[in-house]
């Protein structure tokens, strides 16, 4: 079949969870060209930060960026904001910081595991991680007093301790984990159709992560052995020493396909229950906050001046907060959230070229894309009708005009 | 291998807890009327934990009306009122009658983040463990604190 | 005369009432596949009557047609898919009923009717004017073309054996296949070649219902339901029950061909019930026996693999089922010559 036409995956598709636009030039099953259209779900949380809300408010906020990474982006923030404010974050909280990250880690990571299973039409192998994905969102509950959404960040520390009921269950919970870890790899990474599926599918060349800037295990499938963890570590992780998981830790080789992103995430898993079980072993006691009277806090944010950036890796890659505070105004001065999924995108482009239909929606999840995270300038020009994306020529160019200014102001 | 799992799954219980029933009911308002009536039971959801953050509560005679709350809540689900009961109040210029602040809790917008509990001063305000909140009606009496 | 207007009633009847079993037993099939399919993954599951529940939903929705769809094509096409898988039952014996049009076909004929489903999901797909249906379609095509040459080859290999046997019966008729069961008439080689018959049998009914992992037409998760992908209200309804009875039809074929075995031929000798009763409980039989083929062809299979490629599907046809096909053909032979 030589006549190519195309095909729309998206904004609404079953493969894609949340809206985003493939346009895929096909010729009979094959993919000759992918283009990807973002900026379906712009919904304005830096504007509501920096204009509605006050810092504390924007916690809430920010936890409602992305509803899986709902530690990250709060805790991103709050970093940026502690360096710009100059808070000195308790150890004891550092420490739970780390467990709640890495908690949302094991539960991302199974949550992705099903839904990858899911787009292969393996629904038995979905149905089952989902259900022992319970057990970490049940530890999740305990822990901080609801499933989802855990607003357990705060300036200065968290908001909720960890008692001893609380660590016995974790130990029990991750005890369960490491007996089923042996089950869910011996499903993902030794049945013969998930192999088949996923062997020597979208396969992003360590070149190609390097040159589109990937993140996460996207960019660790591919051999870049890049986490933030590792390479700026926060919270507690300086002093457990983390080292980034590629592929090859497994079975001695790098691919850079889908499989070996499946391998990734599930050493990943594993990694986190240790790091948790570590992180309870070394718990030192003290406070919580750095600043216990919220009322204090806030006045002390209201007065503060400076910017800071707040680097986290998410389940998905690294996770970028940049803040600004000025005196005297309470809501941030700026705020940009740099979602993983944004540098996660553009690869789908080397990775499902050459390709066939059927890998779409493979691939497209293998990144674990969270277009909720991610959004784009969408400028309506509204007296002339006109809708337009700002193009990095264009931004560069705006780039150039506001460097001048600022330097002849400077004079 | 998955071929293996399946057939220890056919025989296990289903992981699923079944509340409230284990299908869906026809009629959900006859089948709560019958619960009700004892001909029905339902099968009791997974406890909460203790610390659960649920529907608030609220103590309205130990709340000074400071308005902490409402600045901090990230929904804007707190509005402050002034109360129904009038009292006599001591100020500079004497006593003299007003209603005092309180405020008004609409759960439909709340978000269950605990900030309001957290920076209370006097301890007024409370998450319960009560979660089954779905109403067709954003404004039902059951769904705004204090209730009438 | 008279006898040719009281045959034509009977079989009119006849037809009626098999249109309906097909249907009625078809969706409850659904049911018990959804229901023990919902326990192999560790749920509970829809109750057994939802695929009822489904058919009536469907029933009441609006039909829509899409603008640039082929209008006439787009509605023919579940009517012609529903009425050929029907018109398949006709020609299969259920339990120890003769089929309806008993004499007017062979397994032959079944075959070529197979295709007549399949060549509706394309034209539908086509008519329906969407890159996914479109896509849907040339992968029901592939899929068609690449199970029909084992399927073929299985139906081959068992009346060959059967003609060289009894060379006075019709070799492919579904009755003669009834009256000497495969396993009672095989030798040793024969026994082998007809066990490796019955799987790749059971894997082209997985191809031909289009389930996991050869439902590469439909690929819910790829391609939005592939040919269905414009269909909604009545004609989804059709094709939904078109697809309940082909389950049926498939399984029945199994059977037929496998394990024509009836509970009256064995206990009847030592158990005296009117023949009625007999026939009741063939039927019941009968409808165990479709259950279990279903279960280990279509439930069993699609919970515990993969979705495959387009690709991987043709191996695995053309490959992997034609070379088996054909081992067992060569096996068939040499009990035959031996």
């Amino acid at each position: 079949m030589s006549e190519t036409y195309t095909i729309p995956v998206g904004p609404l598709h079953p493969a894609l969870h949340e809206p985003i636009t493939l346009k895929l030039e096909v010729s009979g099953e094959k993919i000759i060209g992918v283009d990807v259209f973002c900026s379906q779900v712009h919904r304005g949380i830096e504007w509501i930060g920096m204009n509605r809300n006050n810092p504390i408010q924007s916690i809430y906020l920010s936890e409602r960026v992305c509803g899986i990474c709902n530690i990250c982006h709060p805790l991103c923030m709050v970093q940026a904001v502690e360096k710009a404010a100059e808070i000195e974050v308790p150890e004891r909280a550092e420490y739970i910081r780390t467990i709640a990250a890495e908690l949302e880690r094991i539960h991302s990571h199974l949550l992705w595991a099903g839904v990858a299973a899911h787009e292969i039409g393996f629904d038995t192998v979905f149905h089952y991680t989902w259900a022992l994905r319970e057990n970490v969102m049940d530890l999740i509950e305990y822990l901080t007093g609801n499933r989802v959404t855990k607003a357990i960040m705060m300036f200065g520390g968290v908001r909720r301790d960890i008692k001893e009921n609380g660590a016995k269950k974790l130990r029990e919970g991750m005890k369960f984990y490491l007996e089923k870890f042996r089950k869910i790899e011996e499903i993902f990474l030794q049945d013969p159709t998930i192999k088949m599926r996923t062997r020597d599918v979208g396969i992003l060349t360590r070149e190609d992560a390097l040159k589109l800037c990937a993140v996460g295990p996207t960019t660790r499938a591919s051999g870049v052995p890049k986490d933030v963890r590792q390479d700026f570590p926060y919270a507690a992780y300086g002093d457990y020493e983390v080292k980034a998981i590629t592929p090859d830790i497994y079975n001695g080789e790098v691919h850079g396909d889908v499989y070996d992103r499946i391998v990734v995430r599930l050493l990943e898993v594993k990694q986190s229950i240790e790091i948790i079980n570590w992180a309870l072993d070394n718990m030192p006691s003290g406070p919580l906050l750095a600043e216990k009277n919220l009322v204090r806090l806030k006045m002390k944010l209201k007065k503060a001046e400076g910017e800071g950036i707040g680097r986290v890796e998410a389940p998905r890659g690294e996770d970028i907060h940049y803040v600004r505070l000025k005196a005297g105004e309470e809501p941030f001065f700026s705020w940009k959230i740099r979602a993983p999924t944004y540098n996660n995108v553009l690869p789908w482009i080397p990775m499902l070229l050459g390709g066939q239909i059927a890998d779409v929606p493979i691939v497209a999840a293998s990144t674990d894309p969270c277009i909720s995270c991610l959004n784009r300038v969408t400028v309506v020009d509204v007296e002339k009708k006109k809708e337009f994306q700002i193009t990095k020529e264009y931004m560069h160019k705006l780039s150039v005009k506001k460097t001048r200014r600022l330097m002849r102001n400077g004079r | 291998m998955m071929i293996n799992e399946v057939w220890k799954l056919l025989f296990k219980k289903p992981k699923t807890n079944k509340f409230p029933a284990k299908y869906a009911p026809k009629n959900v308002h006859q089948f709560l009327r019958r619960v009700q009536g004892g001909k029905a039971k339902i099968v009791p959801p997974v406890p909460t934990p203790p610390d659960f953050r649920g529907k608030i509560r609220y103590d309205i005679d130990s709340c000074v009306g400071c308005g902490l709350c409402a600045q901090v809540c990230p929904s804007k689900a707190i509005e402050i009122v002034r109360d129904k009961k009038w009292i006599i109040m001591h100020c500079k210029e004497g006593a003299k009658l007003a209603a005092p602040l309180k405020i008004k809790i609409y759960v439909s917008r709340c978000v269950f983040c605990a900030q309001c509990v957290d920076i209370c001063p006097r301890k007024c305000l409370k998450m319960s463990d009560e979660f089954l909140l779905a109403n067709e009606n954003k404004l039902d009496k059951s769904l705004i604190v204090p209730g009438p | 005369m008279a006898d040719e207007i009281i045959h034509f009633v009977e079989i009119i009847i006849g037809v009626f009432l098999v249109a309906v079993f097909g249907m009625i037993f078809g969706l409850l099939t659904k049911g018990i596949d959804r229901k023990l399919a919902a326990h192999m993954q560790w749920r509970v599951g829809p109750p057994v009557i939802q695929p009822f529940l489904d058919v009536k939903k469907l029933f009441c929705k609006e039909n829509v047609v899409p603008r640039n769809a082929v209008a006439w094509l787009y509605n023919v096409a579940p009517i012609v898919c529903l009425t050929s898988v029907i018109a398949i039952l006709l020609y299969i014996p259920m339990g120890s009923i003769p089929p309806i049009l008993k004499g007017y076909g062979d397994v032959i004929l079944i075959l070529y009717l197979l295709t007549i489903p399949s060549l509706a999901m394309v034209a539908g797909g086509f008519a329906s004017g969407s890159p996914f249906a479109t896509v849907g379609a040339q992968r029901e095509m592939v899929l068609m073309m690449s199970y029909e040459f084992p399927l073929a080859t299985t139906i081959i290999a068992l009346g060959w054996k059967i003609s060289t046997l009894y060379p006075g019966e019709a070799a492919f008729s579904l009755t003669t296949f009834t009256k000497y069961p495969v396993w009672n008439i095989m030798g040793p080689f024969g026994i082998i070649g007809a066990i490796i018959l019955l799987v790749v049998m059971i894997l082209v009914t997985t191809g031909e219902i289009t389930k996991v992992p050869f439902d590469i037409a439909e690929a819910e998760t790829e391609i939005a339901e592939g040919v269905f992908v414009e269909y909604s209200g009545r004609n989804l309804g059709l094709f939904y029950l078109a697809d309940a009875v082909k389950t049926v039809v498939m399984a029945s074929l199994i059977v037929a061909l496998f394990f024509p075995y009836n509970l009256s031929t064995y206990l009847g000798s030592s158990i005296h019930l009117p023949s009625i009763a007999w026939n009741a409980i063939d039927f019941l039989f009968y409808l165990l026996k479709l259950e279990i083929v279903i279960f280990f062809s279509m439930t069993f299979i699609r919970v515990s693999v993969a979705r495959f490629k387009v690709d991987q599907v043709v191996k695995v046809y053309w490959g992997y089922l034609t070379l088996a096909a054909l081992i067992a053909l060569v096996l068939i032979a040499l009990d035959i010559l031996l």
